[in-house]
């Protein structure tokens, strides 16, 4: 009754030290699925909010302290995530938590002189993950920046597939066309997996009439997928210019990115210190010493012909003010980063462009992590995303051994409801299943679904 | 406020008092009485009760503070009114404010009775009595949070308003384990009393219930004379597990995962050990004379000094027969209580602690006005919020005392009688001095007196502000105004 045994009901028992937005987007996704959390942070008040609100244990401390990690409980715990606001205080932690414990450990580091060497300090650490919210944040942005029409991008398969959202326009081809004569008048190599109307989500069947307006996620491989988007008649062009207001450093991750994609950058930063350490790492760029919610300063830097603009400031309401207008006044694909999701609810209905929320970037990744730790040997989760604000999961398994789900056709199983596989990868092949596909042991199935809390590939089966 | 949120906890509440209600039927079969059909159509009534009120779900299902404190203190009180129907029912109490009376005292786990003839209760009965102790101890809601998953982490909030002492923390991460820890450890503990009991050749009934009083630090015992007439193997062994029942649970669960040195860190304990040790010498040297033998002696100043400072209340003397020094020392242990986290009640241990921490701290600041000295407790250095809490809760105890001393006064009584009524149920000891004294019960007060006592004693069991929270105009508009939605 006392023991800390690792089975799936008990859930893991997980050290989580830092109480800030990665530390509480965490807390609220792992507790939600039945681990046992215990959660250090310096600050007493920050962890009364989460431990009044979440079920949680709260320590006062420094979590790299030998004798706050024992409190905490290192000996039994399975997992150990440092998410700190400062790298070095993360990594010692990690460290400590690696010499007393046997769990494994996960640090967050984000400045990018560490970054670049985060490799080397995995290793030499003996870490298991390195986390960097602002560069995954960056990543996922400069995704959609390839396809400014897209709502959002997310790669699977190693990149080798994407899904992507799209709304679709009044008057499209798509609109009042049933799903299942996609096939026959548009293209085969396409699967419509979730659609959200009307602020619902639903995993469409065949009979499914799409209609504009309409929010969908397709998967194709990336070339199958560009060929439809023309065939529907939206634009695939990559854009050629971006604005992004903010030099923190999701700003310097993103424009990085970008530079390397051969777009033409330019960044507005208030403090004179950061820009110039800005241009050193990024001497393409063009960084303007200026404040960006001026908006005289946003016009003199071009933003009416911009393509892109990306509002960074670390100010969520100055973000959102900044997309409105940008929306308003030009006809750039604008992205907005909501760090705090205080109103979610309210976010989602104005016109934003694409609203990236940093927290759910990284915590998707944890809980893919911790998800497949949890199993037992015969899958793995790959790759973990969530879509339509984590209403809706999409999952890449690994299939790594017989079960109840390989081997048969797909005709004759038994899915749970709300629920569509949308490719099966074979060895570099995608293959989008039919009723007499099978699945094999050594593929990857992705799977989308309504349902959250997946582990295990058996899940899907009602 | 979150009305259906309370409106689901209540019928929880209501649910797990029909089961045990039980116990007292399967006690009555034993024994052949008839009074336990009267204890099994109460429990089906409340099972019924609780059932529809709890089968609607809660859109919301947040609980912040204040709902925590409501749904406490609304739960306590509805389940005293349960808990007190088989009593009236059966006729064997027959004024219901006395059925009342004696049911919160056994849910806060006071001890004073107004029964003038103990032995003439069922079994059932006697057995309901004690079972409300052992219930009471540890608390329904941290029962309810054991056994049921209410979702949400704010659930934290029930356990908050529940459990005795100024900081609450879990044992483990999850609530429900917490919880459940908690309850294994008190009914382990609870056992192996009963088992030493046993041994010591105590009859079954006797040492279920004994075990039941004294584990939840309670004191109501099934003979007139309390403890008095039992073995001193019996006696010993009951003082030494109310001591026990009245150290924080922590150090139990503490010492199952092999943590012994942070045992030691605790000061509470040392402290609450200390006071045990000197004042049972002190009474000890006091007493002397008036026994045969200093083993009889020592016995008795160690019973009572634990039964009282755990709020207890068993006696195996009538200690109001005791020299001045020695009744002012129980006076002053009844202020006192047991440590917090445990089944004691009173003011806490660990407040005394704090709170002589600050004078030390204000005397050196007369000496070094601009000195800047952090108050340490438990090795960590005491939040302002602790603090302050510790002494915002002396003042209203103080002052709800003051209050209750004068509504108590219009009955007329000594004041000796009148000022021990009051502190032997806020600090949910059992009795008092004079005409309250260990031999005698409260029978004779007034209704009006009563009513007062039995808010005492549910404010010094939930530790005062979930019950005055309850009077708050803004809480009684919420909830007054959450029903008429209701109707509509």
């Amino acid at each position: 009754m006392f023991g800390n045994k690792n089975n799936k009901k008990s859930g893991m028992n997980i050290i989580i030290v830092g109480c800030g937005k990665v530390g509480s987007a965490l807390v609220e996704r792992l507790a939600g699925e039945g681990h046992n959390i215990t959660l250090i942070d310096k600050d007493a008040a920050k962890i009364q909010a989460v431990t009044n609100m979440y079920d949680v244990m709260g320590l006062v401390g420094n979590g790299g302290s030998y004798g706050v990690q024992v409190e905490a409980g290192i000996d039994t715990a399975d997992l150990f995530i440092a998410v700190t606001d400062s790298d070095e205080l993360n990594l010692l932690c990690c460290t400590v938590a690696k010499r007393e414990g046997k769990c494994v450990t996960i640090a967050r580091v984000h400045t990018p002189e560490y970054s670049k060497e985060a490799g080397f300090l995995k290793e030499k650490l003996g870490l298991e993950m390195i986390i960097n919210p602002e560069y995954e944040a960056a990543k996922v942005m400069s995704r959609t920046l390839s396809l400014p029409m897209a709502e959002e991008v997310s790669s699977f398969a190693h990149g080798q597939v994407e899904m992507i959202k799209i709304r679709i326009p009044e008057g499209n081809t798509l609109d009042g066309m049933k799903i299942k004569d996609l096939g026959r008048d548009v293209t085969t190599n396409v699967v419509i997996c979730a659609v959200e109307r009307e602020g619902e989500v639903f995993i469409p069947s065949g009979m499914f009439i799409l209609r504009a307006g309409d929010l969908i996620s397709f998967v194709a491989t990336r070339k199958d997928a560009r060929g439809f988007l023309k065939k529907i008649g939206l634009k695939t062009g990559q854009i050629r210019d971006a604005l992004i207001v903010g030099g923190g450093k999701d700003a310097y991750y993103l424009a990085e990115q970008l530079i390397r994609a051969g777009i033409e950058v330019s960044i507005i930063e208030r403090n004179a210190d950061k820009c110039e350490a800005l241009s050193i790492m990024l001497p393409k760029a063009v960084i303007i010493n200026d404040d960006g919610t001026n908006e005289e300063v946003l016009k003199e830097a071009g933003l009416h012909n911009i393509q892109a603009f990306i509002p960074l400031t670390g100010i969520d309401e100055e973000n959102i003010i900044l997309s409105l207008y940008a929306k308003r006044m030009s006809e750039a694909k604008v992205i907005t980063r909501v760090s705090r999701n205080n109103f979610k609810s309210i976010v989602n209905t104005m016109d934003l462009g694409s609203v990236i929320f940093p927290k759910y970037v990284i915590s998707d990744a944890i809980v893919a992590y911790v998800r497949a730790r949890m199993n037992s040997m015969d899958c793995n989760i790959e790759t973990l995303y969530h879509i339509f604000g984590s209403r809706a999961e999409a999952i890449e398994f690994m299939v790594e051994n017989e079960s109840a789900v390989t081997g048969k056709k797909l005709s004759d199983m038994k899915f749970k409801n709300n629920l569509r596989i949308a490719y099966i990868r074979r060895k570099n092949n995608i293959i989008f299943p039919g009723g007499d596909d099978e699945i094999h042991v050594g593929d990857s199935v992705m799977v989308v679904t309504t349902n959250t809390g997946f582990q295990d590939i058996q899940d899907i089966l009602a | 406020m979150n009305s259906s949120m309370v409106r689901i906890i209540l019928g929880h509440i209501l649910k797990i008092e029909a089961g045990f209600l039980l116990l007292p039927c399967l006690v009555a079969l034993i024994y052949g009485e008839k009074v336990g059909l009267i204890y099994l159509a109460v429990a089906a009534g409340s099972l019924i009760a609780g059932i529809i009120m709890s089968i609607a779900p809660a859109e919301d299902k947040t609980l912040f503070l204040k709902e925590g404190c409501v749904a406490t203190a609304l739960s306590w009180i509805l389940m005293s009114i349960v808990g007190s129907l088989p009593f009236y029912i059966s006729r064997e109490i027959p004024r219901f404010v006395d059925a009342c009376f004696e049911t919160v005292s056994g849910f806060t786990t006071t001890g004073s009775s107004i029964l003038s003839d103990i032995e003439g209760l069922t079994h059932a009965s006697l057995f309901w009595r004690s079972a409300t102790h052992w219930i009471g101890g540890m608390g329904v809601l941290v029962f309810l949070l054991s056994i049921v998953s209410l979702s949400g982490g704010s659930t934290i909030n029930l356990m908050k308003a529940e459990s005795p002492g100024p900081s609450v923390g879990k044992l483990v991460p999850k609530i429900k384990s917490t919880a459940r820890n908690l309850y294994i450890i008190y009914a382990v503990i609870t056992i192996i009393e009963m088992i030493m009991l046993m041994v010591g050749g105590c009859p079954a009934f006797d040492a279920i219930t004994l075990a039941f009083g004294t584990a939840g630090t309670g004191g109501f015992a099934i003979k007139g004379d309390s403890v008095a007439g039992y073995s001193s193997y019996v006696q010993w062994v009951v003082t030494v597990f109310m001591i026990l029942f009245g150290i924080n649970f922590n150090a139990y669960y503490l010492i199952l995962i092999k943590h012994i040195k942070e045992v030691f860190k605790i000061e509470e304990i040392k402290y609450y050990l200390l006071v045990i040790l000197a004042s049972t010498l002190i009474i000890f040297i006091n007493i002397k004379d008036m026994f045969g033998s200093w083993t009889d002696a020592i016995r008795h100043s160690a019973f009572q000094v634990a039964s009282i400072i755990t709020t207890t209340g068993f006696a195996t003397v009538d200690f109001d027969t005791w020299n001045t020094t020695c009744k002012m020392i129980i006076i002053l242990l009844m202020f006192i209580g047991a440590c917090a986290g445990s089944t004691g009640g009173g003011i806490k241990v660990s407040r005394f602690v704090i709170m002589g921490k600050t004078i030390l701290k204000e005397i050196n600041s007369f000496i070094h006005p601009k000195s800047i000295k952090k108050i340490i407790y438990d090795g960590k250095p005491a939040e302002h919020s602790m603090i302050r809490s510790v002494n915002v809760y002396m003042a209203t105890y103080v002052l709800i005392m003051a209050a209750s001393l004068i509504l108590v006064s219009f009955n007329g009584e000594d004041l000796i009688t009148t000022a021990t009524s009051v502190i032997t149920c806020m600090n949910n000891i059992g009795p008092g001095f004079a005409k309250l004294g260990p031999t005698c019960n409260f029978s004779f007060l007034s209704t009006f007196t009563k009513i007062v006592l039995m808010f005492d004693m549910l404010a010094g069991r939930l530790e005062l502000f979930p019950l005055i929270i309850l009077f708050h105009p803004k809480l009684l508009r919420d909830l007054a105004g959450g029903k008429r939605r209701q109707d509509i």
